[in-house]
């Protein structure tokens, strides 16, 4: 068995792909590749699929990855073309490696955020208030019911572009299975702070480990 | 995407219902087609998506130079809601255009309680709900088949014009001559004019109906050349007729998410409660190595983990062991589970249990339909207490411990003892297991015991009968549940309002559309989803038509009345329906096709003098 690790994006209209649905598609795929999956030897052989860090639905990304085993070894770069061409639109193979490193390495993810709305100034004039805000408690709800965290000190280093439709905000969260902040809570919170309304798109650019390399 | 529409998913459950983009759906360039033929199927997009009949004539019409078929879906309440507040309009998912764009607007009838869905598709579409108020212009023709198009009649006042019988070479008629009427620049009532002419079409605007002083017709005439009769169309080699080389992949899970290989069209067995059984006749084989290379085919362009062999009943289908000889290879080197659904009792083997779950063991489902011998030979079930048993030991034998029996209540002659039968032979089930030395170890039985109510369906023996009322089906279900002493048996059936309305719906005829209209006005739509379902807004919609629900549904038919669907030609002589009928009330039984020919006249729909077998 050889594992591998698989690199994609899921942009566009794939973004309304719940992270299930996207292991079910993948599944698929990768049966009309024709690639020499490992099954699982149960009562219900089905093919193990691993995916790091899943993406909220309604969320774009250029740096999914899932972990695989074949049966035998193909070339990287057959593996690459052979999935390709089974994928829907949405979905692009950017790379495919042995696992570097293990999920837990996982500590921080990027995030692109565009706000449309009818006044970007405006809206970046209010979110440079609500950053410099001493605090921004706000509930976070998890598996096992909800903390309150303190979004404030991951706003420091939020890149801001004003363009004429949007105001894009670039943040660096903590992810993985210790810490893990999505951005649409600071989003959220953002929204109850402002009178403008805007709309969203958020696109995961970057997934990082603990001493700041990308996540390989 | 259009911004507008990003908007809206992002308020709603489910989105990728509302996207496309899914693999195998087809695209076209819109400036190189002149017929755009939105396909709708009156239900949510899992449900739709499930469906076979969509798959074969969006492949069907898409196969067709210049013309291009796009899905539409029923939105569920939340999308509804979020379009209608920002003006959305219901578009194809290929091409997000509103229906307004469309040439032809194609609805699909599964099931009664569609109907209002329909009027409200068409609504939040932008398109005239009633077939009077579209005017001259040719574009947006109304269409609709499948099942229940065989009694269009509650839809007359909605539709354009409807499909009976199969669409494979139908649909893509209609849509030819739409084409040359196009270029001929031809008005909406002279394309149905002419549309009326094709076998198999009926155009309810070129029809009257006049009434007795009881209700009951009086003449349904037809006008301007229609055809007093409209026969159904039919397939007659089904190896030869389209089928698509791959379907369209949901991302989200839908109700049949698999390969669906439909093994032949028809049955032979004549159960006198089933419409399917006498609407599909004459009964047609596909030949199992055309069905090998469809089947290779579909697993390939969809990846797909399971395929279903489908028909109205499998392991009556003559290729069975040879097609399960030549595809099991295939799909257990890739690790592709076959299912069989639809299986009977009597010739249900040990080996074919073993080649159905050589991959994955999945449900058994079998279905007596009636608790006693006498009622079982009443609706001509031709199944054995013996036989019933005889299936259950070869399924716990090979390792089952749970099974489903499907029953139905409120048939035709039935009594108390036909209810305490249903328990009774669950009983039965369940002291066999116990009593296999061979059963699995360490394990109990499961009998799930699964009953429906009875609704008499134009075109079968019991199209004269009435229908319980809802007291006698509530009646009925207390009684059964009292029967159940043991806790190896649980026991299901279904709110007895939905019974009623489907079948008010079944037999109507077209002073319903008032209704049908009046119910979708106070907010009736989704009637199939227990929780959307208002009996109380249908009731009130019925009364305030003047109209009497057991009129429809409580009442029974003399053989000299003119039923509201008799002008429809399904192949099946009317003759036969009533001789089965009178079978029926001495519980006498009707063999197989196979075994003899019951002379139902359906053969003569494969060509003069041509007999089934």
């Amino acid at each position: 068995m050889i594992p591998i690790r698989i690199f994609f994006t899921k942009t566009g209209v794939a973004r309304y792909i719940s992270h299930l649905d996207v292991n079910r598609m993948m599944q698929r795929a990768l049966k009309r590749a024709e690639l020499p999956v490992w099954y699982t030897e149960g009562f219900n052989p089905h093919m193990y699929l691993t995916f790091a860090l899943p993406l909220s639905l309604g969320q774009e990304s250029l740096c999914e990855s899932m972990d695989l085993r074949l049966n035998e070894p193909v070339p990287p770069e057959e593996v690459q073309c052979r999935l390709q061409a089974a994928l829907p639109d949405g979905f692009s193979v950017t790379g495919v490696f042995p696992p570097q490193e293990k999920y837990a390495a996982i500590a921080a993810a990027v995030y692109r955020c565009e706000l449309y709305t009818e006044q970007p100034e405006t809206l970046a004039a209010d979110w440079e208030r609500f950053a410099a805000l001493p605090e921004i408690l706000t509930e976070k709800k998890t598996k096992r019911g909800s903390s309150t965290v303190d979004l404030r000190p991951l706003l420091s280093d939020v890149k801001r572009e004003q363009g004429e439709e949007a105001l894009t905000l670039t943040v660096r969260l903590p992810a993985g299975s210790v810490s893990n902040i999505n951005p649409s809570l600071i989003l959220e919170a953002f929204a109850a702070h402002t009178d403008q309304v805007f709309y969203s798109r958020i696109l995961r650019t970057g997934v990082f480990t603990s001493d700041g390399k990308p996540f390989r | 995407m259009e911004e507008n529409l990003s908007r809206l998913l992002a308020r709603v459950q489910k989105p990728a219902r509302y996207t496309g983009g899914e693999l195998n759906q087809t695209v076209k360039d819109k400036a190189a087609v002149d017929c755009r033929f939105a396909f709708c199927f009156p239900d949510t997009y899992e449900i739709g998506m499930s469906h076979l009949g969509m798959k074969i004539l969006y492949d069907a019409l898409n196969r067709m130079d210049g013309v291009w078929c796009e899905r539409v879906f029923a939105p569920a309440e939340d999308m509804e809601t979020a379009m209608r507040e920002e003006g959305v309009p219901l578009y194809g998912l290929e091409s997000y255009d509103p229906l307004t764009d469309f040439d032809m607007i194609g609805f699909t009838l599964q099931y009664e309680l569609s109907y209002t869905n329909l009027l409200n598709m068409l609504d939040l579409g932008g398109i005239p709900v009633f077939q009077k108020d579209r005017g001259e212009g040719l574009r947006g023709i109304v269409i609709a088949g499948g099942p229940c198009a065989v009694n269009p009649e509650p839809l007359a006042d909605f539709v354009d014009l409807f499909n009976i019988g199969e669409g494979e070479y139908m649909l893509p008629e209609v849509v030819e001559l739409y084409r040359k009427a196009k270029r001929a620049g031809l008005s909406r009532s002279e394309f149905l004019k002419q549309a009326a002419q094709i076998e198999g079409i009926y155009v309810p605007s070129l029809y009257t109906a006049e009434y007795h002083a009881d209700g009951t017709i009086s003449a349904f005439i037809p006008h301007e050349g229609a055809p007093a009769r409209v026969k159904k169309r039919i397939v007659r080699e089904l190896d030869e007729a389209p089928y698509p080389p791959s379907f369209p992949v949901p991302f989200i899970e839908t109700v049949h998410d698999r390969v669906i290989l439909e093994v032949m069209r028809g049955c032979i067995r004549g159960c006198r409660f089933c419409q399917a059984g006498f609407l599909y006749r004459p009964l047609r084989e596909k030949s199992p190595k055309r069905l090998c290379e469809q089947a290779k085919s579909l697993c390939e362009t969809t990846g797909y983990e399971e395929i279903s062999l489908s028909s109205l009943s499998t392991s009556d289908f003559s290729g069975l062991p040879e097609l399960l000889r030549d595809l099991l290879p295939y799909t257990a080197e890739r690790k592709i589970n076959l299912a069989l659904p639809s299986l009977r009792v009597d010739n249900f083997s040990e080996e074919l249990l073993e080649q159905i779950q050589s991959v994955r063991k999945s449900g058994l489902t079998f279905a007596p339909e009636a608790g006693t011998q006498r009622l079982r030979d009443v609706i001509n079930k031709n199944v054995t207490e013996d036989e019933v048993l005889r299936s259950m030991e070869i399924a716990f034998a090979g390792g089952h411990t749970g099974v489903k029996l499907y029953f139905m209540m409120g048939l035709p002659t039935e009594t108390s003892e036909d209810i305490a039968g249903i328990i009774e032979l669950a009983q039965k089930v369940v002291d066999l297991y116990y009593h296999m030395p061979q059963k699995p170890k360490g394990k109990g039985v499961q009998v799930s015991v699964s009953v429906s109510t009875f609704v008499p369906k134009p075109f079968t023996p019991f199209q004269w009968e009435p229908q319980d009322t809802m007291e006698m089906i509530r009646r009925k279900q207390a009684e059964l549940v009292s029967h159940n002493k043991s806790k190896k048996i649980s026991v299901h059936y279904h709110e007895s309002k939905v019974s009623v309305l489907e079948g008010i719906l079944a037999r109507g005829d077209r002073r319903l559309g008032k209704a049908i209209y009046t119910a979708w006005q106070k907010g009736c739509k989704m009637d199939g989803w227990s929780d959307r379902f208002r009996f109380d807004l249908w009731t009130d919609a019925l009364a305030e038509c003047g109209l009497d629900p057991a009129f429809y549904a409580n009442r029974c038919r003399s053989y000299e009345e003119i039923l509201p669907w008799d002008f429809i030609d399904i192949g099946v002589d009317k003759a036969f329906l009533m001789r089965e009928n009178e079978k029926a009330k001495k519980a006498e039984t009707t063999p197989h096709c196979r075994a003899k020919c019951a002379g139902c006249g359906a053969n003569r729909l494969k060509g003069e003098g041509v007999s089934c077998f």
